[in-house]
C-alpha cells in the first residue's frame, strides 16, 4: 500500500531533530550543560545518517528514485544520440507494429465475443459450417428446419431463449416505397422473432424484433443495420417507419440495430436487413423454406444460469431422435433406425456466435503470427546488436563506474531501463505501423467487399498486447548487452584503450547475425513457396476460359410467376443480351463456376448398383444452364452435342456431363444415349446423355474436378415444375465479349432491368477478377509474407551493415598497422568482407534446414508446389546472399580507404 | 568505552521492542523520544533501547497499520511527531502480551528455581 507509506525523507529527518531536543532537554533537566547535553543526546541517538538511510530503505522508496535517475539517464542517451535511437526506434516499429497489426486480426476474429449481452451464456446448438440449405440426416446436426426449430424450442426448458435465423444471407432487391429509385440488392437474414431479445440487443433507434412481429399475419416488418442507414440513407430518422419493398414485399422498418452489431456471424458484408421468419413465405411465395423439410437454420440459444450443457445437449439429442422417429412416420425402416441411432447434436459455446471466419481464417492467422514473430525476433536482434556497439564504445566509462564501486545489479538495471524505453518509444511508434497495417491486411483479405466489421483502430488489449511486447522485447533483448556490460573487467578496459583485433569481442553480436540471416531465410523462402503456390493455383487449368468474359450476379424475385412466364422472361434476356454490339454470346444458369455454390444429390445411374444406405449411393454435382452455356464459358465439348433451344420441356430429358462423370460411372463405355437420374432408383432413366464436355471445376481449385452434370434450364414438365422450380431460378447470366468487356457493363444492366423488373442485377464482374475473388486469402498470405520476408531481410542487412561497420572502425588502428606494413587494399577489402560473408554462410547453413521444417507445415496449402521448393529456396538464398554483400561491401571499401598515416595517428 | 551502569543493562530480545512499543502507547499517544524513555524507565533502567533501532520499528507498525502517528506539541512545547494505538494494535498488544507471558512462563519453568546460578 504506497499511499500508506508516503513519508518524505525531509520530515523524518525532522522527527529525528525533534528527537535529538526532547532528550538534550530531558538531560539539561538532570543538570548537563547545554554543550554537553546535546553532545550526550546525540550519543545516546548515535548516528543519524545511519538511521536515515535505513528509513530510507525500508520506505520502499528506493527503487523509485533509483528508476528516476535511470530514466533520466537514458532520456538523456537517446537524446545525444538522435541517429542511434531513430533507427532502433524505427526498426522496433516495423516489428512490433506488424505484430500488433496482426493481433488485432486475432483478437476481432478469434478472441473477441459478440458485441452482445453477457456472450457466455449463448450455446450454439450444433457445430460446424454446414451450409445453407440440406436436406436428410446430417451425423452432427447442426442446421435445422423451421418445425425442427419448434420442436427443440418448447422442449428444452433449459434455454431462456432459442433464436433462429437462415444460415447463409439472402440477396434481396431492396427500395424505398414512394421513391423513384430502382431496387438495389442488400443482405437479408430472417430471423425469429426473439432474436434480438436472446442476444440482448436494444434496438438503436426505433425498436428491435420481438416475438409478435413472427406470426402468421402480424404486418411485416424489418430491422435495418447502422451501417445501411449510415451508408444508403445518411442516418435519416425518417427512416424509421417508413416502407421498404423487399423482393416484392411491402415491409415497414421499425428499428435500426446498433453500431457496432453485425448479426450472429462475422463475416464480410453482413445482414443489412434482419427479417422475421414469418414475413419468408411472403416474400419467396412457393419457394418458401418455412414449411419445408429442408434445414437452413442456425440455432443460437441463452441457457439459464445453472443450467449443465452437457445435461441440456443429451435432452436435445433424445428431443431430435425422437422427433426424427415420428417423422419417419408408419414406413420407418431398419437402415433408418439405425441412422437415427447415430444422429447427434454438439451444444457448443455461442459467445462468438456462429465462427466459421474463426475456422478459415485461423490456419492463416496462425501462419501470419509466426511470420510477424519472426520479423519481431529479427528486429529486436538488430536493436541487442546495435545496444552491445554503443556498450562497447562506452567501455571506458562503464569499466571507470566499475572500478568506483558501482554495484551490479544497478548497472543491469540501468542498462535495461534503456533498451525498455527504446522499446516503448518503438512501440508507441509501432502503434501507427499497426493501425496503417491492419487496414492494409483488411483491404487485402476482404478485397471485394462493401463492409466488413471489424475495426482497425486499436482497442485496449490490442495496446496492452502492444505494451507488453515492447516492454518484453526490451527486457529479453536488452539483457544481453546488459549483462556485458555489468561484466566489465575495469583494468584491461582502462590500460587497453581502443586496441583490439575484435576478434571475439563481437561474439555476441555475430551470433545475432548468423540469426537474422537463417530467419530471414525461412520467411523469404517460405513467401516465395506460398507465392508459387498463389500462381500455380490461380494460372491452372481450370477447363472454363475467363478471357473476355463477364458473369453477371443477379437475384429473381420470381414468386408466383408461371413457368412459361419466365421461360419467355430468359428467352428475351438471352436473345436482348447478344444484340448488344461486341456480345459475342449470352447465357444463364443456376451458379456459374467458382462462385461457391452448386447442387449436389445423389444418383441411380444406369447399370450400376443402387445402393440401400444414402451415403453409399453414387453421387454428382449439377447445375441447370441454358443454351450457348458453354460456348460462353469456353467450356469444350468432348463427344455428341451441347444443350441448346431443341431442349424443351416438349422434348425427351437430357443432360450433359463432365469428363470426370464419365470416368468414375461409364469407365470404359460409351456414355452417349446412356441414362440416369437423381435421388431415387425409379428416377434412374430421367435422364439421357447426349454430351460429354471436359471437366471444369466449379467448387475447389485445389481439388481436382467432381463428377458434374449439366441439365436444361427450364426444361421440366407442368407436373415437376413447383417441385424443381427452385432449380431454374438462374443467379448469374454469363456474357462472352471479347476485347473490353468491363465497358459493356452499364449496358447490360440496362437491358436486364428493362426486361424484367424482377430480376436484381447484384455484381457484374469480368471473370478474371471472380475467380481471383476465391484466392483472397492466399494472395493476402503471399502478399503479407513476402512483405514480411523483405522486411527481414532489409533488418538483416541493416544488422550485417552495422556490425561490420563497426568492427572496421574498432579496428582502424589494426588496419593501419597491417596497410603500413604492406597489406594491399584488395586484401584489406576481402579480409572485412569475408568476415561478413562467412556470418552469411553459417546464417544460410542454420537456415535451410530450418526452412525445410516450415515448409513442411505449410504443405497442407500448397498446390503444385513441393514443401522444398528449390526455385524458392534458391532464390531466397541469392537474394539474402546478394544484399548481404553489399551490406558487407560498404564498409569494406570504407576499411580499404584507411590511410594507415592517420588511421595511426588518431590512437 | 561502555559506562559500569551501561554493561548491567540487558540488550532488547528480538521481536521484543514491538511489543513493548504497543505495551508503552497503551497510555497514550507519544512521541520516539518518550517512547524511549518510557521503557527504559518503567524497566528500572535494565532494558536498553537503542534509538536508533526504534525507528524502523516505529516503521513497521505503522505500515502494518497497528499504531499511528501525527504531529503535535511536546509538554515542553516542542514540535514532534506522536504515535497512537490503533483498534487493530489493541488487538495485536492483547494477543501478544499473552504469548509472551505463556513464553515466559515456560522458558521459567524450563530453567528452574533461581539456585542454579553459578
Amino acid at each position: 500500500m504506497f499511499w500508506r507509506r508516503k513519508r518524505t525523507q525531509g520530515e523524518f529527518s525532522e522527527e529525528l531533530q525533534a528527537h535529538l531536543e526532547l532528550e538534550a532537554d530531558r538531560l539539561r533537566g538532570e543538570g548537563l550543560s547545554e554543550e554537553d547535553a546535546h553532545a550526550a543526546a546525540h550519543r545516546i541517538v548515535g548516528n543519524i545518517m545511519n538511521i536515515e538511510e535505513r528509513f530510507y530503505e525500508a520506505n520502499g522508496w528506493m527503487w523509485l528514485d533509483h528508476l528516476r535517475q535511470d530514466v533520466r539517464y537514458a532520456m538523456r542517451q537517446l537524446r545525444k544520440n538522435k541517429g542511434f535511437t531513430l533507427v532502433c526506434a524505427l526498426t522496433l516499429a516495423l516489428g512490433i507494429g506488424a505484430n500488433t497489426a496482426v493481433f488485432t486480426l486475432v483478437h476481432a476474429v478469434m478472441l473477441k465475443s459478440l458485441p452482445v449481452a453477457d456472450p457466455k451464456s449463448l450455446y450454439r446448438i450444433g457445430d460446424g459450417g454446414n451450409c445453407c440449405v440440406i436436406g436428410g440426416y446430417q451425423g452432427s446436426h447442426s442446421i435445422f428446419s423451421y418445425a425442427l426449430y419448434r420442436q427443440l424450442r418448447d422442449h428444452t426448458p433449459e434455454f431462456a431463449e432459442i433464436a433462429a435465423f437462415s444460415a447463409g444471407l439472402d440477396v434481396v432487391s431492396v427500395r424505398r416505397s414512394g421513391g423513384q429509385a430502382m431496387s438495389q440488392p442488400f443482405a437479408g437474414q430472417c430471423v425469429s422473432g426473439d432474436y434480438f431479445t436472446m442476444f440482448g440487443v436494444a434496438a438503436y433507434a426505433g425498436r428491435a424484433l420481438r416475438r409478435a412481429d413472427d406470426k402468421p399475419g402480424a404486418p411485416p416488418v424489418a430491422v435495418m443495420s447502422y451501417s445501411t442507414w449510415q451508408q444508403h440513407h445518411a442516418l435519416d430518422p425518417a427512416v424509421i417507419g417508413s416502407t421498404f419493398v423487399i423482393d416484392g414485399t411491402p415491409v415497414t422498418v421499425v428499428g435500426i440495430a446498433p453500431p457496432g452489431f453485425f448479426g450472429d456471424t462475422l463475416r464480410q458484408d453482413p445482414p443489412d436487413f434482419w427479417i422475421p421468419l414469418a414475413v419468408e413465405p411472403l416474400m419467396r411465395g412457393q419457394n418458401s423454406l418455412l414449411k419445408s423439410d429442408s434445414h437452413w437454420l442456425y440455432l443460437i440459444g441463452r441457457l439459464r444460469p445453472g443450467a449443465k450443457p452437457a445435461a441440456v445437449q443429451s435432452e436435445l439429442e433424445v428431443e431430435l431422435k425422437q422427433w426424427l422417429t415420428t417423422q419417419a412416420g408408419s414406413q420407418l425402416t431398419q437402415v433408418q433406425k439405425e441412422t437415427i441411432a447415430k444422429q447427434r447434436i454438439r451444444l457448443t459455446a455461442g459467445g462468438r456466435g456462429i465462427a466459421s471466419m474463426q475456422r478459415e481464417g485461423s490456419n492463416t492467422l496462425k501462419m501470419l503470427m509466426m511470420a510477424s514473430g519472426l520479423v519481431l525476433l529479427i528486429a529486436a536482434a538488430n536493436l541487442a546488436t546495435m545496444l552491445l556497439a554503443r556498450r562497447a564504445a562506452s567501455r571506458v566509462q562503464n569499466a571507470i563506474r566499475v572500478a568506483l564501486g558501482a554495484p551490479r545489479r544497478r548497472l543491469i538495471l540501468q542498462s535495461l531501463t534503456e533498451s525498455v524505453l527504446l522499446a516503448l518509444v518503438g512501440g508507441v511508434a509501432g502503434l501507427a505501423v499497426a493501425f496503417a497495417g491492419t487496414r492494409a491486411i483488411l483491404l487485402l483479405a476482404f478485397h471485394g467487399a462493401k463492409y466488413v466489421p471489424i475495426d482497425s483502430a486499436p482497442s485496449w488489449p490490442v495496446l496492452g498486447f502492444a505494451f507488453l511486447l515492447s516492454l518484453v522485447t526490451g527486457i529479453v533483448f536488452g539483457s544481453l548487452p546488459a549483462w556485458i556490460s555489468s561484466h566489465a573487467d575495469p583494468l584491461n578496459d582502462l590500460r587497453g584503450g581502443n586496441r583490439s583485433t575484435g576478434a571475439h569481442a563481437t561474439l555476441p553480436q555475430k551470433c545475432l547475425v548468423v540469426l537474422q540471416a537463417a530467419l530471414s531465410l525461412v520467411l523469404l523462402s517460405g513467401a516465395g513457396v506460398l507465392t508459387q503456390s498463389l500462381r500455380n493455383v490461380e494460372h491452372q487449368k481450370f477447363g472454363f476460359e475467363t478471357d473476355g468474359r463477364l458473369i453477371v450476379a443477379v437475384s429473381p424475385a420470381f414468386t408466383g410467376y408461371a413457368q412459361s412466364r419466365i421461360t419467355t422472361i430468359y428467352q428475351q434476356l438471352r436473345e436482348r443480351l447478344e444484340q448488344i454490339p461486341g456480345v459475342r454470346s449470352a447465357a444463364l444458369s443456376l451458379y456459374a463456376p467458382m462462385t461457391g455454390n452448386n447442387w449436389e444429390n445423389s444418383i441411380a445411374v444406369e447399370g450400376r448398383p443402387f445402393a440401400a444406405r444414402e451415403e453409399d449411393r453414387d453421387y454428382s454435382s449439377w447445375v441447370t444452364v441454358s443454351p450457348h452455356y458453354f460456348q460462353t464459358l469456353g467450356v469444350h465439348l468432348v463427344r455428341g452435342r451441347l444443350l441448346d433451344e431443341r431442349d424443351t420441356p416438349a422434348s425427351r430429358a437430357v443432360a450433359v456431363v463432365n469428363e470426370t462423370f464419365v470416368r468414375k460411372y461409364f469407365k470404359n463405355e460409351d456414355p452417349i444415349g446412356r441414362h440416369f437420374g437423381q435421388g431415387e432408383e425409379k428416377n434412374k432413366f430421367a435422364y439421357e446423355i447426349v454430351g460429354v464436355v471436359q471437366d471444369a471445376k466449379h467448387m475447389n481449385a485445389y481439388e481436382p474436378a467432381w463428377p458434374f452434370f449439366y441439365l436444361p434450364l427450364m426444361q421440366a414438365s407442368a407436373k415437376e415444375w413447383p417441385e424443381v422450380a427452385r432449380a431454374n431460378y438462374i443467379n448469374f447470366i454469363e456474357v462472352y465479349a471479347p476485347g473490353k468487356p468491363a465497358t459493356l457493363a452499364p449496358l447490360i444492366r440496362r437491358t436486364i432491368a428493362e426486361t424484367e423488373a424482377n430480376l436484381t442485377v447484384v455484381d457484374i464482374l469480368t471473370f478474371e477478377d471472380l475467380v481471383s475473388l476465391n484466392f483472397n486469402q492466399e494472395r493476402t498470405m503471399a502478399r503479407l509474407t513476402s512483405a514480411f520476408g523483405l522486411l527481414a531481410l532489409l533488418l538483416a542487412c541493416v544488422g550485417l551493415y552495422g556490425l561490420t561497420a563497426y568492427s572496421v572502425a574498432r579496428r582502424t588502428g589494426e588496419i593501419g598497422i597491417r596497410m603500413a606494413l604492406g597489406a594491399a587494399r584488395g586484401r584489406v577489402l576481402s579480409m572485412v568482407l569475408r568476415d561478413a560473408l562467412v556470418l552469411i554462410a553459417i546464417g544460410l547453413a542454420i537456415g535451410i534446414p530450418a526452412e525445410l521444417a516450415v515448409g513442411r507445415l505449410l504443405a497442407s496449402q500448397l498446390y503444385g508446389v513441393k514443401s522444398y521448393d528449390p526455385l524458392a529456396l534458391g532464390g531466397a538464398v541469392v537474394l539474402l546472399a546478394g544484399c548481404a554483400l553489399v551490406a558487407g561491401l560498404l564498409p569494406a571499401r570504407r576499411a580499404a580507404a584507411i590511410e594507415p598515416m592517420q588511421a595511426l595517428r588518431t590512437e | 568505552m561502555l559506562t559500569r551502569e551501561e554493561k548491567d543493562r540487558v540488550a532488547l530480545l528480538q521481536g521484543t521492542l514491538d511489543l513493548l512499543i504497543l505495551r508503552t502507547l497503551l497510555y497514550g499517544p507519544q512521541h520516539g523520544q518518550g517512547i524511549a524513555r518510557a521503557i527504559q524507565d518503567q524497566s528500572e533502567d535494565v532494558l536498553l533501547v537503542d534509538h536508533g533501532a526504534l525507528y524502523p520499528a516505529l516503521q513497521r507498525l505503522e505500515t502494518k497499520g497497528w499504531i499511528s502517528a501525527k504531529w503535535g506539541i511536546s509538554t515542553n512545547n516542542r514540535k514532534a511527531r506522536f504515535y497512537s494505538l490503533t483498534k487493530s494494535g489493541r488487538k495485536q498488544l492483547a494477543q501478544e502480551t499473552s504469548q509472551w507471558r505463556k513464553m515466559a512462563g515456560a522458558i521459567a519453568r524450563v530453567l528452574g528455581p533461581e539456585t542454579m546460578e553459578g
